[in-house]
């Protein structure tokens, strides 16, 4: 795939100028070339990413092994062992092999795609609501509500850990809607809802912060810091079919919501000109996000900068229509996340990085770049 | 000049009874204005019926303001937008004609009063059918990073597309009117980003139009534009308004324009109307001096025409 995007873009600045734009918007047809790259190119990394992750374990394995184990059609072809993932039923009786590749290493990806999808889902919607390209599920408070949920799980509470991910989701709808309610003044702006994001995240990674002093177990003082950080550590079926509901309903909600994002993108007046009812449309909006970023951060802890940095990568290569966009998110995030993954795998191996590191380390450098590259960082 | 409140009403009734004549009447637009002046010379006066339907759009007793405890920007009486008509919104900075329009849309509450389109209070409408029957254009429009001119005007189609419909011949139609009416077609590929300031605001009012709404509020459209541009605007305005019957109420920054391009003008000065009647009966060199401290030579003959002189420092 790495040489299949520079060929694109060659062909296309050689065409006659203008030509390209035609293309894009010729009877409204909004699956265009540069859409189906980032999709194909997506799903390549994540398929390339996929069979690297579960090539590693502490059982070990040749690489033909595991790939005969990943295409092992006593499981591929069985639907009890889909059922078992998918439902929790009884797994039937495999090769050792594909029983450690399918129990063990693929949940892991599958997790990692699950999460990739919802947080930059989460991060394109939450961008157009506030029109800003700064915001997401982090700035906006929400990933600090659902750590702080987590962390009052494991710390003060530890005999209800089993509830975690249902803990994560309520602390992140609660931060959005103390966000909210500050931010609301007869109505939001863009630049109230980030301000507003900024206070509430401050105080509750001060309380999460806080929270440590109080942990009297240091086992669970460093599971609770691996989750803040984001992990994809020991995720196994349990977590996919936690995630997987909620992540269809938000990809589905968001892509039927796009065209009402496109909208909110002219802005509030225009919107209302229009006939939106605007707060109605960006509450809801607004709460699909929430949905998204639960999902991914009950399941993966939180892992920031993907709901930053996807968004803003397929916008730049899909244009700022949000019928593509999201659609490009849903695709390039899982491809984001799993790479990295794979990258807290194999750089200080046999040491393995959570994720949200790898996901920070170059998500504030990329950011940075960004900054220096376009004089509006921000404006959408 | 300066009207008092008594005369102003019974002179605005006056008005939309004609309005309504014509309307029921039906005339070709070719005699439009002829057969509005015998009428208006003829003095045929219906008082005392309701006098909310002849008006497309009517404020009574607005008082509007920013912030609950803050003092009004705008008061007034009574505000006629009549039914056909271009209608020119003037004034000096400040004098509160943005606000009155974002009033008349629906885009702020007056603290009191009630304004009225097509004879129904403008909050009981549903927001989409408010819009497909009232446009609306704001100052200022900035639209994301890559959107052709031909995506924007679709978004115009908003008000009468649910929210799981797809495109339609009708949306395909309005949009493809909107676009050659505005005199955009041709850049209908292009990104709105690349545009220059006239060839944008044509866009965003290609946009508008394809709401395809019978009463269009434009806040100043031609601002920041050049000359050629400005014309530009007005010109489709006005065609919009002689081909479709739309009615319009546009804010102008330039008194000139709009006597020229406006069939009655409401001049504001200071959140108050100063005067408010057909064009030529509004502009006056006193009202030049009130209103926006300028002295200057107004003929009538054989067009309304004002000539500038100088401004009046010390009043």
């Amino acid at each position: 795939m790495a040489s299949e995007a520079p060929a694109e873009s060659n062909s296309k600045s050689e065409r006659p100028t203008g030509k390209s734009n035609s293309e894009r918007s010729a009877g409204n047809e909004y699956v265009d070339r540069s859409l189906a790259t980032v999709v194909l190119g997506s799903l390549a990394i994540v398929a390339v990413g996929g069979l690297v992750q579960v090539s590693f374990g502490s059982y070990s394995m040749t690489l033909p092994e595991v790939w005969a184990a990943v295409f092992d059609p006593a499981v591929l072809l069985d639907p009890r062992a889909w059922e078992s993932f998918l439902l929790g039923t009884e797994m039937p009786e495999v090769s050792r092999d594909a029983s450690v590749v399918w129990n063990l290493r693929i949940p892991r990806v599958v997790v990692g795609i699950l999460a990739g999808a919802n947080l930059a889902v989460s991060g394109a919607i939450f961008q157009a609501i506030t029109r800003n390209e700064l915001a997401s599920p982090y700035v906006l408070g929400v990933s600090s509500g659902a750590g702080l949920a987590v962390l009052l799980t494991l710390v003060v509470f530890s005999g209800a850990a089993a509830f975690l991910p249902l803990f994560a989701a309520a602390g992140g709808a609660i931060a959005f809607m103390l966000v909210y309610a500050i931010a609301w003044k007869g109505g939001t702006s863009p630049v109230r809802l980030v301000l507003a994001g900024v206070i509430v995240g401050t105080v509750f990674n001060s309380l999460q912060t806080g929270l440590f002093f109080f942990a009297e177990d240091l086992a669970v003082v460093q599971s609770a810091i691996a989750w803040t950080t984001g992990s994809l550590t020991g995720t196994d079926w349990e977590q996919v079919r936690l995630a997987l509901p909620w992540t269809m309903i938000a990809v589905v909600l968001s892509v039927a919501g796009s065209r009402q994002l496109n909208v909110l993108l002219l802005g509030e007046s225009t919107a209302k000109s229009l006939g939106m009812s605007v707060e109605r449309v960006r509450f809801g909006l607004a709460s699909v996000a929430v949905l998204a970023a639960s999902a991914a951060i009950a399941v993966a802890g939180i892992v920031g900068f993907v709901g930053l940095v996807v968004p803003h990568m397929v916008r730049y290569l899909v244009g700022s229509d949000y019928r593509r966009l999201v659609v490009g998110c849903a695709f390039a995030g899982p491809a984001l996340m799993v790479a990295a993954d794979v990258g807290g795998r194999l750089l200080l191996y046999p040491i393995q990085l959570p994720v949200g590191i790898v996901t920070g380390v170059l998500g504030g450098p990329y950011f940075l770049y960004m900054m220096r590259k376009q004089q509006d960082v921000g404006e959408i | 000049m300066r009207l008092n409140d008594t005369e102003r009403v019974s002179r605005s009734d006056d008005e939309s009874a004609d309005v309504s004549d014509r309307e029921r009447a039906n005339r070709p637009d070719g005699d439009r204005k002829q057969s509005d002046q015998s009428e208006r010379q003829g003095g045929a006066t219906e008082s005392g019926h309701d006098p909310t339907v002849d008006s497309a759009v009517l404020a009574e007793d607005l008082s509007i303001s920013y912030a609950p405890d803050a003092d009004p920007v705008v008061e007034c009486e009574r505000l006629d937008v009549p039914e056909g008509e271009v209608t020119g919104l003037v004034g000096p900075n400040g004098s509160g004609k943005s606000t009155l329009l974002k009033a008349l849309s629906d885009h702020l509450d007056p603290d009191r009063g009630s304004v009225y389109l097509h004879g129904r209070e403008v909050q009981s409408y549903d927001q989409k059918e408010l819009a497909r029957e009232l446009g609306h254009l704001s100052q200022e429009n900035d639209s994301p990073g890559s959107i052709t001119v031909e995506e924007l005007v679709y978004h115009g189609r908003y008000p009468h597309r649910g929210v799981f419909e797809s495109v339609d011949e009708t949306d395909r139609e309005a949009v493809e009117r909107a676009l050659d009416l505005a005199g955009v077609a041709h850049l209908r590929d292009q990104n709105v980003d690349s545009l220059s300031g006239g060839q944008k605001q044509l866009a965003w009012i290609a946009m508008v139009l394809a709401q395809d709404t019978d009463v269009l509020l434009l806040d100043e459209p031609t601002t920041f534009l050049d000359l050629h541009h400005q014309l530009g605007v007005l010109e489709t305005v006005q065609r919009l308004n002689r081909e479709k019957g739309v009615t319009v109420a546009v804010v102008l920054h330039d008194i000139s324009q709009a006597a020229r391009f406006a069939d009655y003008l409401v001049a504001l000065d200071d959140g108050e109307i100063y005067d408010w009647g057909p064009s030529e009966e509004v502009v006056s060199e006193q009202l030049l001096a009130d209103v926006f401290e300028v002295e200057a030579a107004v003929s009538y003959e054989p067009e309304l025409q004002i000539l500038p002189k100088r401004a009046i420092r010390d009043r």
